[in-house]
């Protein structure tokens, strides 16, 4: 969106991609092809108690993750802006709900998308979704029983997935084939809107450019230009009057401690030693119901039909601080990793081939999204182990809080009811495993306590740029694309604004 | 609501992709003398391995087929044989951030199956029957059995169940076993 908006106001942009090209017309719908688009960078050290998974949700290639991503868009909450003020656990944001509220709402109607703001009732203030929801399937139908007998609500899940046909893409056509990116353009990945946008304005792209380091003047104070390796492993040097990073909350704050010199002896804009600290990324888990009738659960998206967040507002008196949501009714296939038959991970032999024929006929599913609370000790750092190009690694340590734990626990015991409720003859759940990834390069007012304002600015180098979810405060309990769209618009202005200074 | 039809990206319709509907769609193949066949096919044919010894593959087929029965002849092993030769293989494996090669993994995993049979029993894996061979299974699924050297033993399990799903359920073929349409936006093409 970045390089979009900037070459459409006349700027020279150049996007570097690390990983190949990626074209519509390489969205093969096959789990197994959908495994090119996922991280094949150099390794992530990722450790802990509860390590964050690095490939599965990452990307390689045009597009990055948001290339199979499942476009699921929500607004972050009021509160998920104050934590610290409010409850005094987590961080706060720079910024409030009502500073980013006009950027969510230019962003749904430039990208499209779909929903019911009026049955979402937990849905902070905000223009109405320019498109009406999608279709409501039989697995979703099943499961929303449930939620209504225990008095849940439920609403259409709000998707940057066009329900009709919208600024000229195609409408979705329910076959659940999202992860393995969309060839319709139908889901908003990066090929659909902005990056089309980008190359029309004359923004360069190339591919096979692997960054390794921002260069700096000599005081260290400006970025001049960045290092990269390109497709014949040939060190590259492309300077810059403006450099965003965009590579990742995993990627962003190793490119930066990779970027230490003289002037920024702990990487670059850390003099605050907080860049790769608090990472975070969401508890969630899946539970399942297994039904006499037929649930269909081929159909519709790989996100979800339905959302409920009757447990989104944060309230201590619980025994625990933290937002959670359910993605109702995601679209199964029978292989990968969120496949049918990891449901029952234990099942091998003919007792696998059973569970098989019955779950893909009659299983239904939900997704659990916890909040993870910031904590310094989840971080970032610099591996003793280097990539081919001789860069130290990432290497990662995580662990959620007790009160993420707790938050999660609660989440699957509801979520069994819920599923009892709704007439399922055994229910389960798994989890927690990680899903998102953010922080890392956290934004705040004080350079002490911060990497980036909330602009994603670096406090130190006023023309280097952080983009992604590794500059929110806080994770909330909601997937986070709409928001850095809403985040990074909203940088943009700022950028625009300014640019005589910046660059 | 929707907005009138103006001009956006560059798609594929729905038409242009059934269009695109040919031979050998949605099926896995692996490169053989003989071309480009099924894994089934190309274990049918005997096809050599080209990263397995012929050993490590019988093991492997026998551990798929323990896993999820019928893996074996579906060409399990010489799927993953094949994907081994790639560049960037679409193993499930993948997804495991293992942080040595594939190859090694697959490799000192079936190994370390074959001393674990050969300390219970007495004999290679494929000679044991098949209580002690589930047996052994559950085993791995849990824990890593006493004296075990190898990758980790429920990692192992994981993955290889994994491609023996794949293998088995994962194309057209094995979404009609279990009676649900596949659906594709755009087919996967005949070679990988």
């Amino acid at each position: 969106m970045l390089a979009a908006k900037l070459a459409q106001a006349g700027k020279k942009v150049l996007v570097l991609e690390a990983g190949p090209e990626r074209k519509a017309s390489d969205l093969f719908s096959s789990q197994l092809w959908a495994r090119r688009l996922k991280w094949s960078g150099p390794r992530v050290e990722s450790v802990g108690k509860h390590p964050i998974n690095v490939v599965f949700g990452h990307g390689w290639g045009t597009g990055g993750s948001a290339l199979h991503h499942y476009a699921c868009w929500f607004r972050l909450h009021r509160e998920d802006f104050e934590m610290k003020s409010r409850f005094g656990l987590g961080l706060d944001w720079p910024i409030s709900y009502d500073d980013l509220r006009p950027f969510y709402d230019r962003i749904q109607k430039e990208v499209g998308v779909s929903g019911d703001a009026e049955k979402e009732v937990w849905r902070p203030p905000g223009d109405p979704y320019p498109m009406p929801p999608l279709q409501i399937f039989e697995q979703g139908r099943v499961i929303a029983r449930g939620f209504e007998k225990l008095g849940l609500r439920t609403a259409p899940l709000p998707m940057a997935i066009n329900s009709v046909e919208y600024h000229g893409r195609a409408p979705c056509a329910y076959e659940g084939w999202c992860d393995a990116g969309c060839p319709l353009l139908a889901l908003a990945n990066p090929l659909a809107v902005y990056l089309s946008q980008a190359r029309d304005a004359g923004a360069g792209l190339a591919h096979h450019a692997y960054v390794t380091r921002v260069l700096t003047n000599q005081n260290g104070d400006r970025a001049t230009a960045v290092e990269f390796f390109d497709a014949r492993g040939e060190r590259r040097v492309q300077e810059a009057r403006l450099v965003i990073l965009a590579s990742s909350a995993l990627q962003n704050p190793r490119l930066l401690l990779n970027s230490a010199g003289p002037q920024h002896s702990a990487g670059l804009a850390n003099s605050s030693g907080l860049v790769g600290k608090f990472m975070m990324t969401h508890a969630a888990g899946n539970v399942f119901g297994l039904f006499k009738e037929k649930t269909e659960n081929y159909r519709g998206v790989s996100g979800g039909q339905l959302v409920s967040q009757e447990n989104y507002a944060k309230d201590p008196r619980q025994g625990y601080l933290g937002s959670s949501q359910w993605l109702i009714a995601n679209a199964l296939k029978p292989n990968d990793l969120l496949g049918i038959a990891n449901a029952r991970p234990d099942l091998f032999g003919n007792a696998l081939h059973q569970f098989l024929a019955t779950a893909s006929q009659h299983l239904a599913t939900m997704t659990f999204v916890g909040e993870n609370l910031p904590s310094r000790e989840n971080q970032l750092t610099l591996s003793n182990r280097k990539d081919r190009s001789g860069f130290p690694l990432a290497h990662i340590t995580h662990e959620f809080s007790s009160d993420d734990l707790k938050c999660f626990e609660a989440g699957m015991q509801q979520g069994k009811a819920i599923m009892k409720a709704a007439g399922a003859y055994e229910t389960w759940s798994n989890g927690p495993v990680s899903m998102h990834d953010l922080g890392g390069t956290i934004m705040g007012k004080d350079a002490a306590t911060s990497v980036v304002n909330s602009y994603g600015q670096t406090h130190e180098v006023s023309n280097l740029f952080v983009a992604g979810p590794g500059i929110f405060a806080t994770s909330g309990a909601v997937n986070p694309t709409f928001t850095i769209h809403a985040v990074t618009l909203r940088a943009t202005d700022y950028v625009l604004a300014h640019w005589s200074s910046l660059s | 609501m929707g907005s009138p039809k103006d001009s956006g990206p560059s798609e594929i319709t729905r038409r242009e992709l059934l269009g695109r509907v040919g031979s050998g769609l949605l099926i896995l193949t692996v490169s053989t003398p003989w071309g480009e066949l099924t894994p089934a096919e190309a274990r049918a044919k005997g096809a050599s391995f080209k990263n397995l010894t012929a050993e490590e593959g019988a093991l492997l087929e026998e551990l798929g087929d323990v896993l999820l029965p019928g893996a074996g002849e579906a060409g399990v092993a010489h799927y993953v044989d094949d994907q081994l030769s790639r560049r960037d293989p679409l193993l499930f494996l993948k997804y495991m951030e293992y942080p040595a090669s594939h190859l090694e993994f697959y490799r000192q995993g079936l190994a370390a199956l074959e001393r674990l049979s050969q300390l219970r029993h007495g004999g290679p894996f494929a000679r044991a029957s098949q209580e002690q061979k589930v047996a052994a299974i559950r085993e791995l699924s849990q824990k890593n059995p006493e004296g075990w050297n190898g990758p980790p033993a429920p990692l192992l399990y994981f993955v290889v169940r994994n491609d023996a799903v794949d293998v088995y359920y994962g194309g057209e073929e094995g979404f009609a076993r279990l009676q649900i349409p596949y659906m594709p936006h755009l087919p996967p093409p005949a070679k990988w």
